[in-house]
């Protein structure tokens, strides 16, 4: 009952935090409202009894990445400069686009109303997950690496492109 | 509860990131909307998919996350020294 309510809470609380940024102007605070999505998807993965996730979620999502996008919004002044219009055609367009996205996804996974989820607390899962990781889906994992390895190269020979010219 | 209602969640967080995504015009916040959406369908893996394999894909869709942000926000970097601006109708060259 109380994993069901988690479950609620949090998803309820990244929803809001996602249709505040739709209608926020400000860049920065833009970011912040989506550090709260992301937080709340951390709570979502501990009530799913993904401890693991739920830690990479605050570690990768929320800090990395989050710091990648407050580094990129202060490198770039364009940004700061280019503020949304308030209310507007496209924002209705988006809105109604998304309200039929949903209500086909819905359509699509009607079969699941029959499938019963009852959330356990279990703490064994991290383990499993890493025997899973490194053996299972080692190669898919170490292919992981070289992905990485491309966009590591892929940013700094575009980042860099400029600054030789 | 049943695996529709967890389904329902992590739809109604994809279809917002995807309003988002449609109706912002500057990069930057597309591409936060982006991982909105990727951070969606990880949830929609988590809660719907085999415990253990659903949880070791999730794990793999966040190295590409990562991989996915360093490269656009490398992008929009480049584009907003070359075009000055980072609204999307602004841009309409590709050459470099």
């Amino acid at each position: 009952m109380i994993l069901t309510a988690t479950v609620y809470i949090f998803g309820g609380l990244a929803a809001l935090a996602t249709l505040l940024m739709i209608f926020q102007r400000d860049p920065v605070k833009a970011a912040m409202l989506m550090l709260a999505a992301l937080l709340s998807t951390a709570g979502l993965y501990l009530a799913l009894s993904a401890q693991l996730l739920a830690a990479l979620q605050i570690i990768l999502y929320a800090g990395a990445i989050m710091t990648l996008f407050i580094v990129a919004l202060t490198a770039t002044p364009a940004a700061w400069r280019d503020k949304p219009a308030r209310g507007g055609f496209t924002k209705t367009l988006g809105l109604a686009a998304a309200a039929i996205i949903l209500t086909e996804l819905l359509k699509v996974s009607a079969v699941l109303k029959t499938v019963i989820f009852s959330p356990k607390f279990t703490e064994t899962g991290t383990l499993d997950l890493a025997r899973a990781l490194f053996g299972r889906f080692a190669f898919q994992f170490e292919l992981l690496s070289l992905v990485i390895l491309a966009g590591i190269v892929a940013a700094v020979a575009l980042t860099s492109k400029r600054s030789a010219a | 509860m049943s695996a529709y209602s967890l389904a329902a969640v992590a739809f109604v967080l994809f279809s917002l990131a995807a309003a988002g995504f449609l109706a912002c015009g500057s990069l930057v916040r597309m591409l936060m909307f982006l991982e909105l959406m990727l951070n969606a369908a990880n949830i929609a893996l988590v809660a719907l998919g085999p415990e253990t394999v659903s949880q070791a894909y999730a794990v793999m869709l966040f190295a590409i996350a990562a991989a996915e942000a360093g490269v656009g926000l490398a992008l929009i970097i480049m584009l907003a020294s070359v075009f000055k601006t980072l609204e999307a109708k602004s841009i309409r060259e590709l050459k470099g």
